[in-house]
């Protein structure tokens, strides 16, 4: 944020409480990490490391921790290490430890002691105002490392002595839940390595503003690393889980033919054969019950998608982009451009499930009172509208005015400069922004659940382009496929949750792996539709301003 | 106003054909009467949407710059027309749900409480508390992390991490809700259930943690562009009197954009309200009163949405009417929240002076 060099006043070497503050750190990291393990159960909770159960391991680290940091504490205060703490840790801290100390002091006294309302009360105030003291009163090297050290310390001396351990819960009143120590032990354990590494991030930068920032900036960094890592966790989840299921009795080879469903897009396909190139994937290519498919697939839902996709796009695109342009260029009535903006922005933060409400309403009894392809694309395109309408309307307003005047000093009208200069310089952006829509409609289920979702598991592709019939009365055209029910993949993943089991006989896999399966697919689907917008936009984005 | 309108006619007609205004009048008239025809179920509705497709054709080649201005703003209109058709529909249906219970469906806590009969009283309460209590756990986890990332996003990160984190984020967002809501059911729900011995499989618990992540990602967008509306004149004054980047973050780029980063929030709480999916799958469908009411691991269970979206299959008659009404319910609820943040947005913009 500040493009100014800082240049260090004090002397660059690493000094002894930078040393030991980091070493906290990073037992910190490892305690943080392992605990997160054991909770998914990656590691055995009685599993021996090093010839100490993992709990006896995690009490004594954290004791070290606690060491760690109330030795920085001393020696600052004894002026032994360097550092500039200011007088006092801050209200802030004050309350924070206050907070932690009062809850752990009234469950001790309330829970362990048995004590009753007046005497936890009692005994939870004073340890929190002690502790809150303990942070505030001192210098802020004390104030900010002492009451760290000693919730480290009780919860380590507690895993050590192995009070809190195994065999331990705890089942409060009024809350229906166990709490039992193989949870909470690393949830403790999460949480004592959170303080002691925030305390230890602020001595590692010598306490005072540095100190403050330290701190701070830790917990951030340390929040992204979390989001990030519960997107790492739920793509490794399911990669790791659908994997072998999507590739079920799949072939990957040379010579021989490309397995495709019998008929793509309404159109019959031959047996195709692509000389040297062998690719079968059932899961993909079949459908998901039939007599004669040994491995169920998702063919139905994957057409089902694209064809609901493209309805939507057929829909949402016309009327998305052309409200943008008159918005943009046309009105001059910035009353109109406001009522819009409102309501393009009431539907967008619309919640999905309203939407299939109002195509239940509106859409259901007007296309022959049952569940329809049809509704299906026509309420998820309600849904892209709004999206459509605002990345369109950004983007043309990003186009630069010089455009608009070079154009218009030609002597063209005002049409030829939106059609000619205008729209080709936001198309880039357009179209960025209907993939990302796109993507956010193809991974939507609710409405599909009112308006379109069929029989869990369906046994033929839908075939819309065959289907189209001429008749002589109104209303001259027909077409059985789109008004039919049927599938697509979020509703399948929807129905491998609430079916307890795959129809037919022999499947290779239960109906739980058929859905880590569907997720995977649906993931592959929506995620690359992101990949794809996303990396457009950058790409775009350098172009323009490279130019 | 008449006479404005008018004069704005004229000038309007003066500047076009009088051929091709007849003909985008009969274009735009195509599109009423094919609209009204679909309202009636009429099976004649094709008609008129041939012919306002065949005009269209026509005028574009004739009088493409006329035709595109009409076209244009006749689709405008149908944009916010959509909108307008979502609440019509949503209360005619709701109507005789309220007319039966009247305002009492909201606040109702004795039995029996559903499903809507035309005989019996019922109530939405349950529901509504349980979006409530499943809305309070989602913004208990995402709004300090959603906040902490958009400052790192927009005040700490380097350019390269930036270009890491933020699609990160947005790849998050992109994730389907089922997914999140099959990953829920099968790992988050199993593992509360055996570990914490939980009476039911799925509480509000891990429902709001879930919708709570599931929340992030729009917190962290919208929270981060209000941060870079505060001009950077401001950030480097602070910095100029020797305070360090989290002090400057602390005292002056925070309180500045408070006003956005609020809005973020109501955003990010509004999408925890309107989640659907995960919550669907996860909760255990049990209408009632936790009791006590933040007993958030009890057996029962039950959001606006969630109703909604398992019952509303197969539901008639009065249950459906019902159905209807949580609809008309949760969509004030939204909108008020997302109205609410709008305005909050748009002062913070006219207070910096808009460069966005």
């Amino acid at each position: 944020m500040s493009t100014v060099t800082r240049n260090a006043l004090v002397s660059t070497e690493t000094t002894l409480r930078e040393y030991v503050s980091t070493g906290v750190m990073a037992l910190g990291a490892v305690l943080f990490l392992a605990s997160w393990a054991v909770l998914f159960q990656w590691v055995g909770e009685s599993t021996p490391v090093l010839g100490v159960a993992v709990f006896t391991l995690f009490g004594v680290l954290l004791l070290a921790m606690a060491v760690g940091i109330a030795g920085v504490g001393v020696a600052a205060r004894l002026g032994r290490v360097s550092a500039s703490p200011s007088a006092s840790a801050g209200l802030v801290v004050g309350v924070l430890f206050g907070g932690i100390g009062f809850v752990t002091g009234g469950l001790v006294a309330s829970q362990t002691l048995g004590m009753g309302a007046v005497g936890w009360l009692a005994v939870a105030l004073a340890v929190g105002v002690a502790v809150a003291a303990l942070a505030v009163v001192p210098r802020e090297d004390v104030g900010s490392t002492f009451p760290p050290a000693l919730f480290l310390a009780f919860v380590g001396a507690l895993l050590v002595t192995g009070t809190l351990g195994l065999g331990w819960s705890w089942s409060p009143d009024g809350v229906s839940a166990t709490f039992v120590g193989s949870v909470m032990v690393p949830v403790l354990t999460v949480a004592g390595s959170l303080v002691g590494s925030w305390s230890a991030a602020k001595a590692r930068a010598g306490f005072g503003t540095q100190g403050r920032e330290g701190g701070a900036f830790y917990l951030i960094r340390l929040s992204v690393f979390g989001m990030l890592g519960v997107l790492a966790l739920l793509v490794g989840f399911i990669v790791k889980n659908g994997l072998e299921t999507a590739l079920t009795r799949a072939q990957f080879g040379l010579g021989g033919h490309v397995g495709l469903p019998g008929s793509i897009l309404g159109v019959t396909l031959p047996n195709w054969s692509v000389p040297f190139v062998d690719v079968q994937v059932p899961f993909v290519t079949n459908v998901s019950q039939s007599l004669f498919v040994e491995v169920p697939g998702l063919a139905p839902a994957i057409l089902g998608t694209l064809w609901l996709v493209v309805g939507a796009m057929l829909f949402a695109i016309p009327l998305g982009l052309a409200a943008a342009i008159f918005l943009a260029e046309y009105t001059e009535s910035r009353l109109f451009r406001q009522l819009v903006e409102i309501a393009t922005n009431g539907l967008w933060s619309t919640p999905s499930i309203v939407f299939g409400l109002f195509g239940l309403a509106f859409l259901v009894p007007r296309f022959g009172g049952g569940k329809s392809l049809l509704s299906g694309q026509l309420v998820l395109g309600f849904m892209l509208l709004p999206l459509v309408v605002i990345t369109s309307y950004e983007s043309i307003k990003a186009v630069p005015d010089e455009y608009r005047d070079a154009s218009a000093a030609l002597g063209v009208t005002q049409w030829q400069t939106i059609k000619s200069a205008v729209l080709p310089a936001a198309m880039p952006g357009v179209i960025t922004g209907v993939i990302l829509g796109v993507g956010r409609i193809a991974g939507e289920t609710a409405p599909l659940l009112l308006v379109y979702g069929g029989p869990p598991f369906s046994s033929q592709n839908p075939s819309v382009l065959s289907s189209f019939q001429f008749t002589s009365a109104p209303p001259f055209v027909s077409n059985t496929a789109l008004m039919d029910a049927g599938s697509a993949l979020p509703y399948q993943l929807y129905t491998s949750i609430t079916s307890g089991r795959l129809p037919g006989q022999g499947a290779p896999f239960s109906v739980q792996e058929f859905g880590w399966g569907t997720a995977l697919v649906l993931l592959v689907v929506v995620l690359g539709l992101y990949a794809f917008g996303i990396a457009g936009r950058i790409y775009f984005r350098r172009k323009l301003y490279n130019e | 106003m008449a006479s404005r309108i008018a004069e704005r006619f004229e000038h309007y007609r003066s500047r076009n054909e009088d051929a091709a205004l007849v003909l985008l009048a009969v274009t735009a008239l195509s599109l009423v009467a094919a609209f009204v025809l679909f309202y009636q179920q009429s099976r004649w509705t094709v008609v008129p949407v041939a012919s306002f497709l065949l005009l269209t054709v026509v005028g574009w080649v004739r009088y493409q710059a006329t035709i595109a201005r009409g076209l244009t703003f006749v689709m405008t209109v149908a944009t916010v027309a959509v909108l307008g058709l979502i609440v019509a529909f949503l209360v005619v249906r709701a109507w005789p749900a309220f007319d039966q219970m009247g305002l009492e469906a909201l606040y109702r806590t004795e039995e029996p409480l559903w499903k809507p009969a035309k005989t019996t009283p019922w109530s939405l309460a349950p529901m509504i508390v349980g979006t409530m209590v499943t809305t309070a756990i989602a913004t208990a986890v995402a709004a300090p992390v959603g906040i902490a990332g958009a400052l790192y996003i927009s005040e700490i990160a380097s350019d390269t991490t930036r270009e890491v984190v933020k699609p990160g984020i947005e790849l998050m967002a992109g994730i389907p809700s089922i997914t999140y809501g099959f990953i829920g059911f099968v790992i988050v729900n199993r593992f509360f259930y055996e570990e914490f011995q939980t009476s039911t499989i799925g509480n509000y618990f891990t429902v709001g943690a879930m919708i709570g992540i599931m929340a992030l990602p729009t917190i962290v967008s919208v929270a981060e562009d209000a941060l870079s509306t505060v001009p950077e004149a401001m950030k480097s004054g602070a910095l100029a009197v020797g305070t360090t980047n989290w002090q400057t973050m602390k005292s002056v780029t925070l309180p500045s954009a408070f006003s956005g980063v609020s809005a973020a929030v109501l955003l990010g709480v509004g999408r925890a309200m309107g989640e659907t999916m995960a919550a669907t799958v996860m909760i255990p469908h049990t209408k009632g009163f936790a009791d006590p009411v933040y007993d958030v691991f009890g057996g029962v269970g039950e959001t606006l949405t969630t109703v909604i979206a398992f019952e509303g299959g197969n539901a008639t008659g009065r249950h459906i009417e019902g159905l209807f009404a949580a609809g008309v319910v949760l969509f004030l609820m939204v909108l008020v929240l997302s109205v609410t943040a709008q305005v909050i947005q748009a002062r913070m913009r006219s207070k910096y002076g808009g460069d966005r």
